[in-house]
This record gives structure tokens, C-alpha cells and sequence, in this order.
């Protein structure tokens, strides 16, 4: 996207570190017109065909994808099982690009599990390509809709103090937040987890020269504390595969538990937010409180996800 | 004791120099210096830890009958500022001044596994943004940055 300032029309969403502010504000606005006049919206994509080129599971990104979609009225071609697409074949996936693109559609949203396969596959066909999750790389839509929600709970995102917690560097959704986030002014950023699984060092490096304040937090005795300074707690999925050694993983996975004891500790107006599937790492004693925003998190990816489909290829 | 008196000078070809020293086999690596025993023409003269009045010590490297592309050099210098690149035709020496490049392309390989440009049925080509004010370069596909230092690790042919 390079350039582009608010005008998002025939862009490729690769990376959440080509957003600039005034575009994702531009995003914020039309979801708010999304979720307050949903009707404004159907049909307006009649005629479109959009590709939704799913290599790897997932559940809320494709069905809000596929929702929105349809709700403007385009046609939508799933290709979603692997195992139906030549992919499984043995197919190269520059082929099977350039097959959807020959259908005639006129945007591919793509999840695969390859670090960079958003990128190359922006490079081979014409048409917009939206990365619905690129591995443990990046998740750029996702971090809009986090994003989104930050600002229709707080009212603005400028000034806030927000954590990261759980696995820091397998999670494609911390990546594409923080770059988002780095957007916005005086923003602190904490990043809570064991060193193995902390932020990966081109994120930090992003940080440095965007002259974001930020640390690690990387001793358990020190959570309680920093949990009680923020004003918003991401927290991610503790994966035990991704422990070299399995009894850390059941050492650490205590630590890592957002739970009533550990939010004892919280401000009052502390929002906890989660890209979801939660496994243990998030207490469902939680759900009842003021400080669960995940589920309205959720919520948010169909309203942000017609915003981009409109700012694409519709306007 | 000047590295002239260990090997004589050469009349055509190129003298990779003020390598820091015991570095040499690394800039080979870099320069994939194997393919060059395809040229039965060619010789390969490698000097380690000779003394430097500029640095002390050095490593030099002289390929007799070959002159390393410029792309290369550029590499090497990136790796190694101190390096300097003579390239010598019947007896006249060119010094070489190599420009960073702000695109390494096919060289290098991702470290990331998970890579699209590791993708062994995609034809990917491999690039890397320089990032010169940081001393890393970043895949252009997938993000991963690598010190300058490491990059000898990651060279491909």
C-alpha cells in the first residue's frame, strides 16, 4: 500500500505496518456507519466477486468474511478445505492464484499457514489481496477490528497504557496490533510473557523507530503489578507445543491464567481483550465482569470487515 | 612482513582486502566461492591473519582469473565495511568503491522456515530490504530481520 494516505480503493491489506492513521480512522468510521446502518450496505458490492482462499482452519475471520460478503451482495467463492483445493495436490500456490484470479473475481482474502504468503501473493495477481493471516506473521484485519474496539470502548486510543500477555512471539494477531497500535500517540506497550515467547525482535525493532515506549516483562512476581497499570490486557493463547521442554509449560501456564485473583489487582475500567479460541489462559469466571470485552470484540469483525470490503472495491 | 612477500602480485582478477582477519572463509561462503572450481582457469589464494599497517591484522583473498560481480562486492562491504575491492586487468588496478545496495535479492536465504521465499514449490525470489542505519536486513516477504554479521550463515548459491 505504500502511500496511501485514506483512499484504501484497489489496495492490498498485507501488513498492518502499511497503515497509516488517517486510513485506519477512515476504516473506524465506516464501521461505525456499518453497525449503526447496516441496511446502507446491502448490495453494495452486487456484481463483485470476492475469493476466500482459506489454507488453514479458522472459524471467525472466514464466517465473518463470508458474512459480510454476502450481506453487500457479492458473490463469494469459498475455497476453504485444503484438501479440495489443488494445494493439496501439490500445487504451487502462485497456480492456484493465478486460477482464482482467472475466474474474474475481483478480490482474494487468503489465510495460509507461510510467513510472507500474503505478500507474494499481493506481488502475482492484479486484483486487492486481504491477508486473513499470514502464520505466526501477521493477522492485519484482525488487529483493525482489536483496534476498533479499543476506540468504541475508550473513546480514543492516544495516551493508553496496554499489555500483551500469553505467547508473544508465535501469535500473528500481536504483530499486526502492535504495528496498528504504534499508529497512535503516547501509547505504552508491555509485553508479558516467559523469554522464550516473547515479541519477536522485527517487532521491537518496529517499536524503535517508531519511538514507541515499551518493555519486557519477563518475571512472573512482576504480572500482578504491571496488570494494575494498564488500561487494556491482550491477552493470547498459551501453546504447550511450543515449549521445548513440557513441564515449563506446566510451570508457566499458572502465571500466564488471567483470572479473578490476578485482575484483583486491576484498575476498575481494565478491558480484557482476546482474539479467541480461549483454551485455560482465560478464566471463564471473567465473562461476567466489566473487564471482558472479547466477546464484543468479536462482534466487531463484521462491521470492520464490511468496512474494508467497502473501502476496496466498493465507494 | 608485507602480505606482497608471502604471494606475488597478480596480473588478472581480483584481491578482496582488508578482510577482518580469520574471516575469509565466511566472504568465501558469501561469494560462493565453490562454483568458481568450475573454471579450471581460476585460482584461489587465500592470506589469513597477515599483519595490516591499517588494522594490524587481516585476512586478503585474490582470485587469480576472475572478477567477482559487483553485486558480491557489494556484499561483502555491507558484511565487512572495512573491505576494499581491487579489480586488476593486465597489471592496472581498479579500486573499487562498492555502494550499498538497498536490495539483496537470491542471495540470502530467510532464516524463518516457515518462509513463503523457503517454499520449495513456489518459484519465490529471495529479497531483503537493507536497513542500513540498523545493521539488519528484513525479509521482504515475511519480516525477519538478520544482523549483518549473520548473513555469511545464510548465503546460497
Amino acid at each position: 500500500m505504500g502511500e496511501v494516505l485514506v483512499s484504501l480503493k484497489g489496495a492490498d491489506v498485507v501488513s498492518s505496518k502499511d497503515f497509516t492513521r488517517p486510513m485506519v480512522e477512515r476504516v473506524f468510521e465506516v464501521a461505525d456507519e456499518a453497525l449503526r446502518s447496516p441496511e446502507r450496505f446491502s448490495g453494495s458490492l452486487s456484481g463483485k466477486r470476492v475469493a476466500l482462499l482459506f489454507v488453514e482452519p479458522s472459524t471467525r475471520t472466514y464466517s465473518s468474511f463470508h458474512v459480510a460478503a454476502r450481506k453487500m451482495g457479492a458473490d463469494v467463492l469459498p475455497l476453504v478445505d485444503p484438501e479440495m483445493t489443488s494445494l493439496a495436490k501439490g500445487e504451487s500456490l502462485y497456480d492456484t492464484l493465478k486460477m482464482i484470479e482467472g475466474y474474474g473475481v475481483d478480490c482474494i482474502v487468503m489465510r495460509h499457514p507461510a510467513r510472507g504468503a500474503a505478500r507474494y501473493a499481493a506481488d502475482v495477481v492484479r486484483v486487492p489481496v486481504i491477508n486473513a493471516g499470514s502464520g505466526s506473521q501477521e493477522h492485519p484485519t484482525q488487529s483493525l477490528l482489536d483496534a476498533y474496539t479499543i476506540r468504541r470502548k475508550r473513546g480514543s486510543i492516544d495516551g493508553l497504557r496496554i499489555g500483551f500477555l500469553g505467547d508473544l512471539r508465535f501469535s500473528r494477531t500481536v504483530p499486526s496490533l502492535v504495528y496498528t497500535l504504534s499508529l497512535f500517540k503516547d501509547v505504552t506497550m508491555h509485553f508479558i510473557a516467559p523469554p522464550a515467547l516473547q515479541v519477536r525482535p522485527e517487532v521491537e525493532l518496529h517499536l524503535r523507530k517508531r519511538g514507541v515506549s515499551y518493555d519486557k516483562v519477563e518475571k512472573q512476581s512482576e504480572i500482578p503489578r504491571v496488570v494494575g497499570e494498564l488500561d487494556v490486557l491482550y491477552v493470547t493463547r498459551l501453546q504447550k507445543e511450543r515449549f521445548p521442554d513440557p513441564s515449563e509449560y506446566e510451570r508457566l501456564k499458572g502465571s500466564y491464567r488471567v483470572d479473578m485473583e490476578l485482575l484483583s489487582n486491576a484498575r476498575p475500567t481494565l478491558g480484557v481483550m482476546h482474539p479467541l479460541p480461549r483454551v485455560d489462559e482465560l478464566d471463564p469466571e471473567v465473562d461476567g465482569t466489566p473487564h471482558a470485552w472479547y466477546f464484543e470484540q468479536a462482534s466487531y469483525g463484521l462491521p470492520v470487515r464490511m468496512a474494508l470490503y467497502h473501502l476496496i472495491l466498493g465507494g | 612482513m608485507e602480505e606482497g612477500l608471502l604471494v606475488r602480485k597478480i596480473d588478472w582478477g581480483t584481491v578482496i582486502d582488508h578482510i577482518p582477519a580469520w574471516r575469509a572463509d565466511r566472504v568465501l561462503r558469501l561469494i560462493d566461492a565453490e562454483q568458481l572450481a568450475k573454471d579450471p582457469e581460476v585460482s584461489v589464494i587465500v592470506l589469513k591473519n597477515v599483519p595490516s599497517r591499517k588494522y594490524g591484522r587481516k585476512d586478503v583473498i585474490k582470485l587469480y582469473h576472475h572478477h567477482m560481480s559487483r553485486t558480491d562486492a557489494a556484499l561483502v562491504k555491507l558484511i565487512y565495511p572495512t573491505v576494499t575491492v581491487n579489480y586488476i586487468r593486465d597489471w592496472k588496478v581498479e579500486k573499487y568503491q562498492p555502494e550499498l545496495p538497498d536490495v539483496i535479492e537470491g542471495r540470502v536465504r530467510c532464516p524463518e522456515v516457515t518462509c513463503i521465499s523457503n517454499s520449495k514449490r513456489d518459484p519465490v525470489v529471495r529479497r531483503f530490504r537493507v536497513l542500513k542505519e540498523d545493521g539488519y536486513i528484513q525479509c521482504y516477504y515475511c519480516d525477519a530481520i538478520v544482523e549483518f554479521s549473520s548473513i555469511p550463515d545464510l548465503a546460497v548459491a
